[in-house]
Formats: C-alpha cells, structure tokens, sequence
C-alpha cells in the first residue's frame, strides 16, 4: 500500500509542478524570455485569492478568477515596461530586468500584506478522500484535473487555432513574422500575461495546500527550472511529462531513499541530462 | 551593442601614469580619509572584495555575453577552501588562496565543459543548477561545515620570508583587499587588450568572421570562463578571513543579485563598472537602509528602470550626454 | 529671524549634548523582514518594553536606556552590516539572534570591538563553543538539555516501544535527534527507534514522508520542525489529513502561537515542552513574568511568547548584571553572568552555566484546545 500511496503522492505534486510550469516554459519557447519574477508572482496570485476569499468575501471560483485578472493585469503593465527591450531582443537586461520586479514585488508584497502566514480557507484542501487505505484530498483532484485541462487546451489553442499557429510563427523567427504582418509586441504581450494568469491560477490551486507568506516564492518554483529544461523548452506536451516524472520521481526517490536530498537529486539529474543533451527531453 | 572600441593614442603617458597613481594613493587612503573610523574600514574592505567577486562575473557578461548564475560556487569554493584548510591543517594565506585558484580552474573547467554548447538562457540555466547541487553538497556535507558552517576562522596569515603579515583586524585587512582589487583591476585591463579577451569578443560580435579566422570558439568559451572563476573564488577566500565565518550562505542569492546588479547597473567592458556598482549597493544598504522591504524595492527598481530606459548601463547614459555636448 | 532660530538650535544642540552622552545605547539585531519579520519583530518588541520597564523605575547606574533596532534580513552578510553599524553607535550591548548562520557571523565582528553580545533565540552550539564569541551568553535552550526532557517522556511517560523521528534535516534538526538517541541509551530504552525521515527547512509538503511513516506505524513520532510559520503548521494538518495514529511528540520550543494560529485543533493531543509559558506554573506565579505579561498584553494586545520572554529576560539579566557590578565593561558584565544566578528576570532566578547557557526550567504539555492554544501541563 506504500507504493501505491507514493504513486499517488507523486501524481498530486506533479501535476503542481506541471500547472506552475506551463506559464514559464510558454514565455521562455515563445519570448526567450526567463522571467525571474515567476516565484513572486505565484506569491502574488496566491495572496490575490487570500485577499479576494478573506478580505472580498468572494467564493472560492470567483477568487480564483479574480487572482488570474489581477495578475494578467499585472503582467500587461510588466510587459509594457519591458516592451522595448524585448523588441531589441536584449536577453540579458530582460531576465535582470525581471529579477529587478520580482523584488519589487516582493518587498511590495510585504508593505502591502504584512508577514504574517495566512491561509486559505473555503478551498477544497481539508476535503479528504479515503479511496481504501490511500487518501488524498479533492484540492489534489481539483489540481490535477485542471492541471490536464489547461494544458489541453492550451495545447488545442496553439495547434489548430489560427492565433495558435501566428504564436508558433513568432517563436520560430520574430522577424520573418514581422515580415507576413504579424505584430510581433501584441503576441509577446499576449504570452507574457498568459505565463502571470496561468502562474496565478497554479498558485490559486496549489498554494492552499500549506500557509501563503510574502516572503515565499522562490522555493516554490525552483522545480519550475528542472521541469521546463527537462521537458524541453516550449514543449507543452514536454513540460506535463516532465511536471508529473518530476513528481513521481520526488516521491519515489523520498520514499526510499531520503527526502531530505531530493533537490540536490533532481538537479543533479537535470545537470547529468544536460551534459548528455543540451536540449533537453523534447529536443527538436 | 558597443564595438571595439579602436586604441586612442595616447596623448601624454607619464600624465595617464601620474593620475593612475594618484588614484591608487587616495583609494588606499580614503578609509583614513574617511575617518579612519572601524566602520569606515570594514565597509571599505567589503566594498573591495566584492568588487572583486562582481568581476568574475563581469567577465563572462562582457566577453562571452552570457549571464552566469553559478558563480556564486566559485565564491563559495574559495569561501570553503579558506576556513576548512586553515582551521584544519592550520594552512597559511599563500597555501589557502593558491587551494582557492586550484579548486575554482577544476570546478570551472568541469562546469565550462559541460555548458560548452549551451547559449543564453539554458547556458544561465545550467550554471545556476550547478550552484544549487553545490548548495545542497555543502549544506549537507558535515565534514566541510555542514549546515552552520565552520566558525572561528583564525587571522590571515601571510608570510613574507623575514615577516609575517597578520589580518585579523579590518584595518589589516584593508590592504590585503585593495591588493587584491588593484590585481583584479590590472588583471582585467590586460585582458581587455590580450589575445583572448579581443578573441572572445569578436566570436561573440563576429562569428563568421572569427571562423574564418580559424578560432575555436569553443577553446574561447572555455578558457574565458575557466578564467573568470578564480578571480570570484579569490574574492571568497578572502571574505571568509573577514567574516571569521564561512556557510552554505556563501551560495544566497543575496550575493547573486549584487554580482549581477553591479555588472549591469553602470555597464559592460567599463573597467570600474562592477566596482562602482558595487560601492553603490554597499553604500545604499548600509547608510540608506529602510528597512528590509523597501530595500528590495529599491534595488528592484533601480535594477529595472536603469535597464529599461538604458539598457546598456549607466555609462549609456553618460555617453549620451557626452555626445549631446560634442 | 533666521538667526534667532540658528541660535536656538545650536543652543538645544549643545545642551542635548552632555545629556546624549548619559544615555546607555542597547541594540537588537534580529529579522524584521522576510519570513521570520514577525518573529524577530516580536522578540525586539518584548526588548523595548523591557527598557521601558527598567526606565520607569528609573533607568539603569541613573540613565536612560534607548534601543537601536536592526533588520538582519535572515542573511548572515546583512547581519554582518548590522553589527558593523552596531559597533559605529557605540552600543554597550547587543541583543541578537533568531537564525543561527546569522548569530555565528556576527559574534566575532561584535567580539572583535569589544560589545557584549547575548543570543536570545538561536540555538546552535557552535554559539557557545568560545570560538566565535569566548563570553558568549544564550538564553533559549540547547538540545542537549532540551532532548532530556522529550526522550524521559517517550521512554517514561509514554512507555513507547517503537519510535520514529521526523527532523528537519539541518545540525538543529539532526543535532536534536542525535542528542535524543543518546538519551535513550542513558535511560536504557528498550524499545527501538524504527525510521527516521528528513526534510528541509523550507518543505511545506510532507506527504511523502508522512505515508512512510504511516507505514511503520510506530507508537510515537518525534518531530523536529523549525519553520513554525509555514511547514511545521501544514506538517500538523497533513499529519491528521493522513490519519496517522502515533502519537505527535514536538521538540522543545516549536509549538509558537503562529502554529496554533493557522493549524487550529489540528494540533489537538499533540506533546511538547517548551521554557516558558505566561499563564502555566511556574511562571504564572513569578512577579517580574507577571508584570511583564501584563505591560505586553496592554502595549501589543496579545500576551508574549516564549520568544518574547527570551528577548525581555536578556534585557533584564544584562542590567541587572549592570547594577550588580556598576559597570557597563563587555568583561565584567559577562563575567556576572556567566557561571552566576540573576535574580528577578521573567524566568524567576535565572541560573547560567560557565559557557553562558541559561538554565532552562521545561514544562511539558498537551494540546487541549489548538484554536485557543489551551494546553494541558503534564506532570
């Protein structure tokens, strides 16, 4: 029964990974844009449904949709602020650039909510599921189910949609799409508030599991790193393969060898699997 | 994108000569001039060694143009190999610091080859994940300090053949630090105008043309990187002598953001450009403080407007005005 | 006009001058910001109202004392910078330490200027070892002394015959567990201690480990958890949510009223110790714990903790120390601590060991109520 309580321990933290990683891998294949500020806006998403469930006394779908809006928001007045270096394709100041309004953000965050832990509650996250002697909770369903949906359709969204297909053209050659009429500015646009709506629905889903502090953030999407490189950059399908591997990987590799070095392990992986393929799982 | 800039000739060298040494006279002075106060030494001395860990990264910003999020391993190698050789094996300053490049070219080497095919982003990637690993390592690793580091790091020990020079206190240390900043500083303007460094710029500016040329970019690659390490791993040795203390806090990102800030805020191939921005994050959290939280919005801020509005740096900006005026 | 006004300022300068001077500078290096703001927040909270105590009954050898309150981030390079501008205002005393890292850097920069430096919260024995500070003074608990008290009661009380230990993995965390293991010995356990599982510090998912647990199914687990603001509250609700039966035995000092605040009743039956509780024997009955809980209570609206008791009672051994000896020298100061008996601080008599360790006094408990935090003191 251990075993098969860790596969579904497994299943529950991958698919958290995989829904935080969409957002990031999308802007990264797309934009070639490493947005440092990623674990503070999963920090922002997470107190926007605090705020809008405690403070707004909205239920907890409206909540959730009110952190997605605040953060697309957000990430249209980030995105318009960096529009001009991300047209001259000047990677480097881009990613301090975000590392800059991550702290922002963050000390922001901390004027704004204090730092005192806060939970969410009205979420499914004490709703317990007894499936003989496994358990998991209706949150880690909700999780998973939405984790699947998102990606199909985001998925269906790039691939058969016209929208879909102009993203891919502008991730493939900027300029060559220019050239057909493509704006180039309004896709990156799109897709960077697409990465803050889709990292504030992660965090609206996942971060109930445990108490929300201003100061998190960082922790909470290291993983992000290992799953979007494993999967393969841009790689939709890629990136949920690779989300709930990781999970499963965590919890095997917790149960029985020790938990304590499962970062040092997944990283190491990630490192080993780089030496062998630069490109990563999903390779083109 | 700045080109390489062509050699002005130079108008009067006994004078570029005459204000260099003056420079190097008040730098070494100004903690007197300052006050000759405790706090004015340490801040200094900080100051400088820092400086000196920006320009490890510098290096690979401005010659390779790539961000590098691991060099915080190179600080922490030489941070690790100062306090564990000398409170174990009672090892001297010489003995620890030559550990120090040692360790820092192996671990570069290991780490350049790896990312040798890498660009951009992935490249940044990589190498950050290469300081997580070392994170966890040390953090783990009881026999090199474990969790809580290895405390009572005894003075530095440099002897001299007749003398021994001790640095215990920040006003001995001071000189051992602006040493070390000027070495660091004559290092990288040799480099500017060395085979590699001018190699290294044109495969990042003129691939085709570096090609033709018969260069081995990767070779480049490499040893640029490889020689950026110890200069950051130089700067951690030495911090471990001032702090008395070493830890896996040698690997936080505090000392990631002030490697990148400094190298960006005032702008690439600027030979004081890491040692300015330097001074001016040391000086903002230390005489400007509000306190944690604004802090960070501070350097937020100014990390992202500097870069929005001008993208290459403060000196950009200078630049502008300069030719504004011509 | 101008220079009238010029004139009285210099006036009101030159008069504050000698009076500055009168005044004795405390100063408090603790985190104020990031995710141990509130903690450290409160501790320096529990030092002001100390002062303001000492200086109601008219200060300390006849002068006021006034705090300088710094923010050390949680990163030891800040502290570090804290301490250096600790040492620039000419303090005669620090108050410091919530993370350990940021302790063992800052004892040797405050050493090295001669400032008498106390660690009020950290707990790593590197504190006391004399070589980063050789007249160090901590008053939170060690784990030697703190794993007598949980392992007597796993063998004693609970009479369990497997145990296991969930720790946080760190030299706190293993350290914690290595001294329990030890005890066992000393107190012949016959029992066996059956797994061990680890995680970080920063961990906020136990699930993994908790299912492993659940699978030994032993009769107690000792649970070692720092983060008291984060991964130690869902540690506890994952726990019940997991429906393991063993019983929750905590380390000493990790049930912090943000435990209880977010957890609730989740924390129901749970077992720890800890040094120091406002409204549980002893100290209930101790006159200077009772004034201070009441000054705490009217200035910050809740009753103090236990770290707001360590930051009050290093206040209050230093200047009883002070008035003992009439000295404010970093050397005579520590010498009247160390190794002595210090009267009439919120722990009652606070006894110190040569290397600077306050005594501590345990009481252990069980959770009755976790919403109101009531708990239960066990003999």
């Amino acid at each position: 029964m251990n075993l098969a309580q860790q596969i579904v321990n497994g299943l529950v933290l991958g698919s958290g990974y995989a829904c935080i990683a969409l957002g990031w891998t999308i802007l990264l294949g797309v934009a070639r844009l490493v947005n440092f500020a990623h674990g503070q806006l999963y920090m922002l998403g997470a107190f926007a449904t605090w705020y809008a469930m405690v403070k707004l006394g909205l239920p907890y779908p409206l909540a959730i949709l009110a952190a997605i809006v605040a953060l697309a928001v957000l990430g249209a007045l980030m995105q318009g602020a960096m529009m001009g270096l991300v047209m001259t394709q000047n990677l480097t100041s881009l990613m301090i650039v975000t590392l800059g309004l991550g702290y922002v953000l963050q000390g922001g965050s901390a004027l704004i909510f204090g730092g005192n832990p806060q939970t969410l509650p009205g979420t499914l996250s004490r709703a317990k599921v007894d499936l003989g002697s496994l358990w998991f909770t209706w949150q880690d369903v909700l999780v998973l189910a939405a984790t699947l949906a998102l990606y199909a359709a985001v998925w269906l969204f790039t691939q058969k949609t016209r929208f879909g297909s102009v993203i891919r053209a502008v991730a493939e050659d900027p300029k060559l799409a220019e050239l057909f009429g493509i704006n180039a500015k309004v896709v990156y646009l799109l897709v960077f508030v697409f990465e803050c709506s889709a990292v504030a629905l992660g965090a609206a889903l996942v971060a109930p599991r445990s108490p929300i502090l201003t100061s998190m953030g960082f922790n909470e999407v290291i993983m992000t790193f290992v799953v979007v490189v494993l999967g393969g950059i841009g790689s939709i399908g890629g990136a949920l393969m690779a989300g709930l591997g990781l999970g499963l990987f965590i919890a095997f590799f917790g149960a029985f060898v020790a938990q304590a070095y499962t970062t040092a392990a997944a990283f190491g992986v990630l490192l080993a699997l780089l030496v062998v393929r630069p490109a990563g799982l999903s390779a083109k | 994108m700045t080109l390489i800039e062509p050699q002005s000739p130079s108008r009067a060298p006994w004078l570029q000569i005459a204000v260099v040494v003056v420079l190097i006279a008040v730098g070494f002075f100004l903690p007197r001039l300052l006050g000759g106060t405790s706090i004015a030494y340490s801040t200094l001395t900080t100051i400088a060694i820092f400086a000196v860990m920006c320009y490890g990264v510098d290096i690979v910003l401005s010659y390779l143009g790539e961000v590098s999020l691991g060099h915080t391993l190179f600080w922490a190698v030489g941070g690790y190999a100062a306090a564990n050789l000398s409170v174990k094996y009672g090892m001297n300053g010489w003995s620890t610091a030559a550990a120090t490049i040692a360790l820092c070219i192996v671990a570069a080497g290991f780490l350049g080859a790896v990312t040798l095919r890498t660009r951009e982003f992935v490249f940044s990637l990589v190498t950050y994940a290469a300081a997580v690993v070392a994170y966890e390592i040390a953090f783990n690793w009881d026999a090199i300090g474990g969790s809580d580091g290895i405390v009572g790091i005894s003075a530095l020990k440099l002897p001299f053949g007749f003398a021994t020079y001790v640095g215990g206190t920040q006003e001995e240390l001071w000189p051992v630090a602006f040493a070390l900043l000027l070495l660091t500083l004559a290092f990288i303007a040799r480099f500017r105008r060395s085979r590699l460094g001018t190699t290294a710029l044109m495969v990042q500016m003129n691939p085709p043309l570096a090609a033709s040329l018969g260069v081995d970019p990767r070779k480049v690659r490499l040893a640029v990187f490889v020689i950026s390490a110890p200069i950051t791993g130089l700067a951690g040795w030495l911090y471990a002598y001032q702090r008395a203390y070493v830890g896996p806090d040698m690997f936080e990102t505090y000392f990631l953001v002030m490697m990148l800030t400094a190298v960006v805020v005032v702008g690439r191939r600027v030979l004081v450009g890491p040692l300015i921005g330097t001074a001016i994050l040391i000086a903002q959290q230390n005489l400007l403080s509000l306190g944690g939280d604004w802090n960070k919005i501070i350097l937020g801020s100014v990390l992202a407007l500097v870069l929005i509005f001008w993208p290459a740096g403060l000196i950009g900006l200078l630049r502008r005005f300069g030719k504004a005026r011509a | 006009m101008k220079k009238s006004i010029k004139l009285t300022v210099a006036l009101l300068l030159g008069l504050s001058g000698p009076v500055m001077a009168q005044e004795i500078k405390v100063g408090t290096i603790f985190p104020l910001s990031g995710g141990a703001g509130p903690d450290g927040q409160s501790v320096t909270n529990a030092v002001k109202l100390a002062i303001e105590q000492v200086n109601e009954k008219g200060g300390l050898l006849g002068r006021k004392i006034t705090l300088v309150s710094k923010d050390d981030e949680s990163t030891p390079a800040v502290g570090v910078s804290r301490a250096n501008e600790m040492i620039a205002e000419k303090v005669d005393l620090v108050i410091e330490g919530w993370n350990s890292p940021v302790t063992l850097a800052m004892q040797p920069i405050l050493a090295r200027a001669g400032i008498l430096d106390i660690t009020a919260v950290s707990k790593s024995d590197l504190i006391l070892s004399g070589e980063t500070n050789p007249l160090a003074i901590r008053i939170n608990s060690s784990n030697g002394f703190d794993a007598g008290i949980i392992a007597k009661y796993v063998v004693e009380t609970l009479k369990a015959k497997k145990v296991a230990f969930l720790t946080q993995n760190d030299v706190y965390g293993n350290g914690f567990q290595t001294a329990v293991e030890a005890e066992f010995k000393k107190l012949n356990f016959a029992g066996e201690v059956m797994m061990t599982e680890k995680f970080a510090f920063k961990d906020t998912d136990f699930r993994v480990q908790l299912t492993n647990l659940k699978a030994a199914n032993p009769d107690a687990i000792i649970v070692t958890n720092a983060s008291n603001s984060s991964g130690l509250p869902a540690m506890v609700e994952q726990y019940r949510q997991a429906d393991l039966k063993s019983a929750f035995v905590g380390a000493v000092g990790i049930m912090l009223p943000t435990v209880f605040k977010v957890a609730g009743d989740a924390n129901n039956g749970i077992v720890s110790a800890d040094i120091y509780f406002w409204n549980l024997p002893p100290f209930n009955a101790i006159p200077e714990s009772q004034s201070f809980v009441a000054a705490f209570k009217k200035a910050y609206g809740v009753e103090p903790d236990k770290s707001a008791a360590l930051g009050a009672a290093a206040l209050q051994v230093w200047a009883r120390a002070v008035e003992a000896t009439k000295s404010l020298d970093r050397k005579t100061v520590a010498e009247a601590i160390r190794g002595k008996t210090i009267k009439g601080t919120v722990f009652g008599d606070a006894q110190f060991l040569p290397n600077g360790q306050l005594q501590p006094r345990y009481v252990i408990f069980k959770v009755v109520e976790g919403k109101t935090a009531k708990l239960e003191a066990l003999p």
